[in-house]
């Protein structure tokens, strides 16, 4: 018979006219992304050497650190900044740091107002803790 | 309902009591239900669009419009609200009454067509005897206004729409007519209301079913929907014949569209349902409430053939109205009319 | 009727169209509603990759791959993986457990290309209910390459040597679900659209392709297969270890775009086999060979070319010795198919015209790269 294609597809579309549908209610319902999700990045600065092997491993180069040496030689973080404008979240830097300082979270709904504020700065020592540590030495 | 007749009867003395002689009377009472039916159908569209949100995201594992309202229902009237304040942008090169017009035209035939369907016992607007006919004919002229969109946009991608329009809507009103040509043969009149009174024990549907399936096609193609959507066929040319228009011009093309849907709903449920008899004796709902359920299980077959299929081609388009539904519309004519003959001969 | 006079009128099928898949011009020369003419205009999308990588390592530009053919990242990622370590030597030092994830990766992805595709083609006719059931299944794919490489779109998963890290163990249970309901949800794709007679009415015998042509063009991947040519890289020349799994090549004879549709629809369930295989195959172990750290290939060039997806994904890389290349020139399949668009088109009616480009299945960051 002729139209028994036509007549499948009715009955399809009518089963899935009842079934359960499969759309998430954003923003009641969160995603439940998986841990390996990379969202925006997050630093612990105490594990921080500054080696600056995340730097080297930037395709695009957006991570930028300043540091100094301290009276043992041992390198201290100032201030780490990455400018997520041009970021394309490969996470070659999460992988790349040896001491897992740098981690990335799941968070995606970083929207903001002013192009200023995509270039975040993760972590800036106090002035006053740094000139103490300085003139420590 | 014979109760609608009473009511509009006790308003008619109540305005000639006041004072106001029977000429004036009459014409005003016309007005009021003229623009009765005017926002049902309004009120209907509203409805028919959200339902039509609604049923494409169910077909799809999807659930719709559900933020504004009580399930998404309030999302229509807001989108009217934004369209009414967009700017009325007419392009550069177009002929510019016959633009401005084009979306009236559509709106203007399509509601002329409501003159007389009748929704209950007695609630028709005009009891024509030719009720039918009138339709049909109303029907046809809903094509000029396409052409006139697709010809006065100066753009090439609406000429081809508007063109496709005008083939379309041309071949798929002969078997439209021949289709309802059968039921003329049995209940021997035109008028709308004799043909429900006709099927109080049988619906036609049943000893024509070969006439309906070929009327729901036939109106499928002439409200430009569904698997025949050629002329606003959104992948090929860019929404057709009215791609130039924006704001409120563009909402009157929708809703010129769906009356139109609504009118060949309710004429299938009054020719092929029943009208507003109750099936299995169910008498104590009123005529109205079965006629409404009606339509809206009409409307609800075309939204599932919509939503399913995907678009012919033009040539296949022309091909089903003139190859196959003219010969099936004429031998359903033809087994009519040897069974009211026989009929006539085996009831005396 | 002598002096009525027609024109030919030239329509812009634009780089804004809701049926280009991306950024494509097409300039019809129309006489009616039927093409006479057609002229591709590409470029709209062009970035600059192949510049870029001569200025990135090695290492730093797997990332960009993913950006290609956006819809299947890692079968771009494969064909530059795979050409860098022919280059290093390293081909035959990738472990076990690294190749079939590599295989698992790019049969998953080769049926979310698929899809796409499918979705596609059926909105393009505008039937809405089968794209949003192709869509379905491809956002259940890409939630699994989100639980394995982080990222759904360009994953940057494959690394020289290996793959970036293990599975976890819920992307084997995820798999499995999957897997078993791929046969019902095939049913429904073909339920739906295959076996609808005004979709067959609307691709039968529309656009064919001879096998002379295909072969004078030079085009690969499935629209080649639809033409009857029998030549499919993972079986002929194959690469990793594609010589170990047992499926078959779906081929067809005219050529049409009905034989391209169903010869990608039969490349999907292939595909699940081939997975199928390798989910009872895959053995433990490491995922990453040794490799240096900074990689500097000897001096040299290559080629080397995969089954993508859309046809025979190739990459040239000339290196100099040092750590960036000196030259990366990328083949795409789809810059090959797209030229054919311009014969196949002439005396087409524009709504078939529209169909036969959506069955080419071009994606235009891979034409402009």
């Amino acid at each position: 018979m002729y139209g028994q294609g036509l007549l499948k597809g009715l009955s399809i579309s009518i089963r899935h006219f009842f079934k359960k549908k499969v759309t998430e209610m954003y923003p009641e319902q969160k995603p439940n992304l998986p841990k390996r999700s990379r969202g925006w990045f997050e630093l612990t600065p105490d594990k921080c050497t500054a080696c600056g092997l995340c730097v080297n491993a930037c395709p695009n180069g957006i991570i930028s650190i300043e540091s100094y040496k301290d009276e043992n030689n041992k390198r201290k973080l100032v201030q780490y900044r990455m400018l997520m404008e041009s970021c394309i979240f490969c996470g070659f830097c999460v992988e790349a740091c040896p001491q897992d300082a740098l981690y990335n979270t799941q968070a995606f709904e970083q929207t903001v107002f002013f192009r200023e504020d995509l270039n975040r700065i993760l972590y800036k020592a106090e002035p006053q803790s740094v000139q103490a540590e300085r003139s420590e030495a | 309902m014979v109760l609608f007749l009473v009511w509009v009867d006790m308003f008619r003395q109540w305005l000639v009591g006041i004072g106001i002689p029977a000429l004036p009377a009459e014409i005003l009472i016309k007005t009021i239900l003229v623009l009765i039916v005017i926002i049902f159908v309004l009120t209907n569209l509203i409805v028919l669009v959200w339902l039509e949100r609604k049923f494409a995201a169910f077909y799809a594992d999807r659930v719709g419009p559900n933020r504004l309202g009580p399930a998404g229902f309030l999302q229509f009237p807001v989108d009217i609200v934004k369209m009414l304040g967009k700017e009325d942008i007419i392009p550069g090169n177009v002929d510019r009454p016959v633009f401005k017009i084009a979306s009236i035209c559509a709106f203007l035939t399509a509601i002329m067509g409501w003159a007389v369907i009748p929704l209950g016992k007695g609630m028709i607007l005009e009891d024509l005897n030719v009720g039918l006919l009138y339709f049909i004919a109303i029907g046809s002229t809903g094509t000029i206004a396409f052409v006139m969109a697709g010809f006065a946009s100066n753009n090439k991608y609406a000429l081809l729409g508007g063109m496709r329009t005008a083939a379309q809507m041309i071949s798929y009103e002969i078997p439209l007519a021949f289709s309802l040509l059968g039921i003329v043969m049995i209940t021997g009149s035109l008028s709308l209301t004799e043909i429900v009174d006709a099927q109080k024990n049988v619906w036609f549907v049943f000893p024509q079913i070969l006439a309906f399936f070929a009327y729901f096609v036939c109106s499928i193609a002439e409200t430009n929907r569904g698997p025949f959507d050629l002329a606003e066929g959104e992948q090929e040319l860019v929404a057709g014949y009215f791609v130039e228009y924006s704001g409120i011009r563009y909402a009157l093309f929708m809703v010129a569209e769906y009356t139109h849907l609504v009118a060949v709903s309710a004429i299938a449920a009054v020719v092929f349902l029943g009208g507003w008899n109750a099936p299995f004796g169910l008498t104590f709902i009123p005529g109205f409430i079965w006629m409404m359920l009606k339509i809206y299980l009409m409307i609800f077959l075309f939204m599932w053939v919509r939503w399913t299929f995907v678009r012919v081609k033009v040539e296949h388009l022309m091909h089903i109205g003139w190859k196959f539904l003219i010969p099936l519309t004429l031998f359903n004519i033809m087994i009519t009319g040897i069974g009211v003959y026989v009929y006539r001969m085996i009831a005396g | 009727m002598n002096d009525i006079r027609t024109q030919e009128m030239n329509l812009n099928f634009g780089p804004q169209h809701p049926s280009t898949h991306g950024v494509y011009r097409g300039v019809f020369t129309m006489q009616g509603e039927y093409v006479t003419k057609c002229v591709n205009h590409i470029g709209y999308l062009h970035r600059g990759i192949e510049k870029l990588a001569e200025s990135r390592t090695y290492t730093q530009f797997i990332p960009y791959n993913g950006r290609l053919d956006y819809v299947s990242g890692m079968l771009n990622e494969e064909a530059y993986v795979r050409a860098v370590e022919k280059l290093m030597g390293i081909s035959d030092q990738i472990p076990e457990r690294a190749e079939y994830i590599r295989v698992i990766m790019v049969e998953l992805q080769r049926i979310a290309s698929h899809l796409v595709f499918y979705s596609s083609m059926a909105l393009d006719m505008a039937g809405f209910t089968p794209w949003t059931y192709g869509f379905r299944e491809r956002d259940t794919i890409l939630d699994l390459f989100e639980m394995a490489a982080g990222s759904r779109m360009m994953p940057n998963y494959m690394r020289f040597g290996g793959v970036a890290a293990d599975l976890n163990e819920e992307f084997m249970p995820a798999l499995r679900k999957l897997l078993d309901i791929m046969p019902k949800c095939m049913e429904e794709y073909h339920g739906i659209l295959t076996g609808n007679e005004i979709f067959q009415a609307r691709t039968k015998g529309v656009a064919p392709l001879s096998r002379e042509k295909a072969l004078i063009y030079g085009i690969s991947g499935p629209s080649a297969r639809a033409s009857g040519i029998d030549y499919d890289l993972r079986r002929d020349e194959p690469y990793g270890i594609y010589d170990r799994f047992k499926f078959n090549v779906p081929v067809r004879q005219t050529g049409d775009t009905f034989d391209r549709y169903i010869v990608r629809m039969d490349e999907m369930a292939e595909s699940v086999k081939i997975l199928e295989q390798a989910y009872r195959e895959l053995p433990e172990g490491p995922v990453l060979a040794k490799v240096p750290k900074i990689i500097k290939p000897p001096a040299g060039e290559v080629y080397h070319r995969i089954e993508h997806s859309k046809g025979h994904l190739g990459f040239h890389i000339v290196s100099d010795g040092t750590a960036k290349p000196y030259r990366l020139r990328i083949c795409s399949p789809c810059f090959v198919n797209v030229a054919v668009f311009e014969e196949m088109a002439v005396g087409l009616h524009l709504q078939d015209a529209v169909v036969a480009f959506a069955s080419l299945d071009i994606v235009l960051g891979e034409i402009d790269r």
